[in-house]
């Protein structure tokens, strides 16, 4: 029973690390730009689109896949930057997530006219059997995608902690105005947390299709579920909570499988949000109040 | 001698409501120059103008010869204006630290900025103490002190206060006019916004009266009675 729990757990956190980066992607666009960008699975499919096509037309290693996979999710992020969320830069969020909406269906629809079938495999990121260790098994991509989750969530945290371009950022979410005025640019800013954001995607992306060892259409849909999801268990807007709300979603959803099957799976995770925003509506909000300045 | 700032005959709106109606005037190099009006007569309207947050409809504001009319913020800060804006708005979630580098953002001197940094230490004790500390946690006079600090960290040739007595003690209020007298006195220029007419008018050398988004009035501290300036200043003139 407590090997089954621990399994559990350890299944759960290996999926919640992807989980954990597709809510940081969503939320370092939502704490500083304050918009909600409904393009960002898109675009991170439309990446791994592009890595199954070099895999079919050059058989290209794993890594290059890799580059292929964040380097197109970047070009894809930067083309719904320009589009939907350069020209709102001082008008209605609403507009440039509705636009971003819009560009969500186009994206899908460029991928599936370029890979028509329903399901592509992938190369799977290691052949080699799981681990064994006190009768608990721990798969070898498990230990990349949490290595990986890892590396960026120290990676990111250097840049925001150790960099002037995270005084800038931070500085952005505190107070966009109070930003401009120390002379920093904003759009400049945008744009470069935008790329960042997309490659941070490219990488969870790449982590979850090389794990299953395939691509489907539905890639776009269910990252932008399970990244929004994410996201709004951990509280809106905080990077610690995406990481939180990744892990602790990877590890509920494990355990719901195991003990009321996998239909429970998805409804268990929505049933939990809707209790939590039910109990605290404030939870929502909690990161975003925090923020305005005095 | 030329002015360093030169505003002439600008128009802001919000959506239909023109909050400066042609509004015109000039801040001379080297002085402390200042803007009284009552509430809403669009003093910080003016503020954010000059500082690239809101565009003017029409008019044009001229700065050192330049025409920055309708820039963007950092390219205004990049000309050598910064604005200290009303209610302070520090960095809550940022150090003391960082928020003065943030202020430095433009620079690339690493080193001439950690000496300013020092200088403004030295400037400014309390901030010293409170280095690493959020600012979210100082207090008022405090964030006041940062703001002032922050905006100085671009080394500006023209500096822009809005109101930095607003919700202070008189005492912290008598320190902020004499720090504004220091950096006078070291050479930078200060258009100088405030309700505080009696402070204001003590420190500047020339001064506006603003009231319903028009220029009403421009003299010198003495050239009006400070009775009539301060009732003006805070309630606007009568026949208006």
């Amino acid at each position: 029973m407590l090997v089954d729990l621990l399994q559990n757990t350890l299944d759960g956190v290996a999926i919640g690390a992807s989980y954990a980066l597709l809510a940081i992607g969503f939320t370092l666009i939502f704490g500083v730009l304050r918009r909600m960008n409904l393009s960002y699975g898109p675009a991170i499919m439309l990446g791994c689109y592009a890595a199954t096509w070099t895999h079919l037309e050059f058989q290209a290693g794993l890594l290059a896949l890799a580059l292929v996979a964040v380097g197109a999710t970047v070009l894809a992020g930067a083309y719904v930057e320009r589009l939907c969320f350069a020209p709102h830069r001082r008008g209605s969020a609403i507009a440039a997530m509705v636009g971003s909406f819009a560009i969500w269906m186009q994206l899908e629809e460029v991928a599936t006219l370029a890979l028509p079938r329903h399901i592509y495999p992938f190369p799977v990121l290691v052949e080699a059997a799981p681990l064994q260790f006190g009768g608990l098994f721990l798969p070898r991509d498990a230990i990349v995608s949490i290595g990986a989750t890892l590396a960026a969530c120290l990676l990111l945290h250097c840049l925001l902690y150790r960099s002037r371009f995270g005084i800038a950022v931070r500085a952005a979410i505190d107070n966009p105005m109070a930003a401009s005025l120390a002379g920093i640019n904003l759009s400049s800013v945008f744009v470069r947390v935008f790329a960042l954001a997309s490659a941070i995607g490219g990488v969870a992306g790449y982590l979850i299709v090389a794990t299953h060892g395939q691509v489907t259409p539905m890639l776009g849909m269910w990252s932008t579920l399970k990244g929004l999801l994410a996201m709004m268990l951990g509280g809106l807007g905080s990077l610690p909570g995406a990481v939180i709300g990744g892990l602790a979603l990877g590890i509920l959803e494990s355990h719901s499988q195991w003990f009321l099957g996998p239909q429970a799976r998805d409804l268990v995770a929505y049933l939990l949000l809707f209790a939590l925003l039910a109990a605290r509506p404030a939870w929502m909000t909690r990161w975003t109040t925090t923020r305005s300045a005095s | 001698m030329a002015a360093l700032l030169a505003v002439r005959d600008v128009v802001t709106a919000y959506g239909k409501i023109e909050a400066l109606r042609g509004v015109s005037l000039e801040v001379q190099e080297g002085s402390i120059t200042c803007l009284l009006g009552p509430n809403g007569a669009g003093k910080t309207t003016l503020m954010f103008t000059a500082a690239g947050i809101l565009r003017p409809r029409s008019g044009s504001i001229q700065f050192a010869g330049k025409d920055i009319t309708s820039r963007p913020p950092h390219a205004i800060v990049a000309a050598g204006i910064a604005l200290v804006p009303e209610n302070r708005l520090v960095f809550p979630n940022l150090s003391v630290q960082e928020n003065l580098r943030a202020g430095a953002y433009q620079r690339g001197d690493g080193m001439e900025i950690e000496a300013d940094i020092e200088r403004l230490f030295h400037r400014f004790p309390r901030l010293r103490e409170r280095a690493s500390q959020n600012a979210g946690t100082l207090s008022g006079g405090e964030q006041q002190m940062l703001a002032v600090a922050r905006a100085l960290m671009s080394r500006p040739k023209m500096l822009l206060m809005d109101e930095p007595s607003l919700g202070l003690a008189p005492l912290v209020v008598e320190e902020i006019f004499r720090i504004i007298t220091e950096l006078h006195r070291d050479g930078t220029t200060i258009f100088l916004v405030e309700q505080n007419a009696h402070m204001a008018l003590k420190v500047a050398q020339h001064f506006y009266l603003i009231e319903q988004g028009k220029v009403t009035f421009s003299g010198d501290p003495g050239s009006l009675a400070e009775d009539e300036v301060i009732s003006r200043a805070y309630l606007g003139s009568a026949r208006q």
